[in-house]
């Protein structure tokens, strides 16, 4: 006669309350948490675009650029108007004369954000190493 | 002869492959989003190609269209704005603010205020813009 072993019984260990624990956590997770995708540009600080003269300042025939950003969302410099690419065209050729040329964006307080970002973007990615955007003054 | 009816087995589900999917899930949730106050109002930041990565944490200052301003979640008075940033300054000058505000609104709602936060003696002060799907 063959006497089988009884098997040990499994400890039962209810899974429920870590089933509702984590479906708790899950909820909380997926309705405070934001999802967007964002950048940023430094205003102040960390930015080379922003603060530095850096090298270019001991260079002879650096001529700053000054570009002044119309309420229309158009750039002047040097008496004549551009759109964003435009701009894009004349700073590059610019740049490739002399790429530490400082770029001094004066904005209109009636220019859209977008449009600043948009010309900041333009002047990065012709190159450009030092941009200096022209704060316009505190309230008082 | 009285034939017994089979007892039926008692059919458990696994519920293991539950907990996977719903471990995974909150996993996820809680490396991919961001736990972050919102403006009280409507904000859409400007698209930009170049901007760099936005780190979590530090100050969130949201700015309307019509110069209402936000601290988080809680819409502040302008005084009270930068009473909040200098006394953060204070504690720590490096902490980076986050400026948010809709690509429609005006400079002149926006570059005065980055500037008297500069005066303040902020380090760190940042745009937010949104990245360029394209």
């Amino acid at each position: 006669m063959q006497l089988r072993q009884p098997r040990p019984l499994r400890p039962l260990i209810s899974l429920v309350p870590l089933i509702d624990v984590m479906l708790i956590l899950l909820v909380f997770f997926m309705v405070t948490s934001t999802f967007l995708d964002l950048d940023m540009f430094p205003t102040v600080g960390g930015n080379d675009l922003q603060t530095s003269r850096s090298e270019a300042t001991d260079q002879v025939n650096l001529t700053p650029v000054l570009l002044r950003l119309n309420s229309n969302g158009r750039v002047t410099t040097q008496g004549r108007s551009y759109d964003v690419n435009e701009l894009g065209e004349i700073l590059a050729l610019r740049l490739s004369e002399v790429p530490a040329t400082e770029i001094l964006l004066l904005p209109s307080p009636a220019a859209s954000l977008q449009s600043l970002i948009d010309v900041m973007d333009r002047v990065t990615q012709v190159g450009a190493q030092n941009l200096r955007v022209i704060r316009l003054e505190a309230r008082q | 002869m009285k034939l017994r009816a089979q007892t039926r087995r008692p059919h458990h589900e696994t519920i293991i492959a539950l907990i996977d999917v719903v471990f995974f899930l909150l996993v996820f949730f809680m490396l991919i989003g961001r736990m972050e106050a919102t403006a009280p109002f409507d904000v859409v930041p400007p698209i930009a190609q170049t901007g760099s990565d936005l780190p979590a944490g530090g100050l969130a200052i949201s700015v309307d269209n019509d110069g209402a301003l936000a601290l988080g979640d809680t819409l502040v008075e302008h005084d009270a704005l930068l009473a909040h940033v200098a006394e953060a300054i204070t504690h720590q000058p490096d902490k980076l603010i986050r400026v948010t505000a809709n690509g429609s609104t005006r400079l002149q709602q926006v570059l005065p205020l980055v500037a008297e936060i500069e005066a303040l003696g902020a380090k760190e002060v940042a745009l937010v813009v949104t990245p360029d799907p394209t």
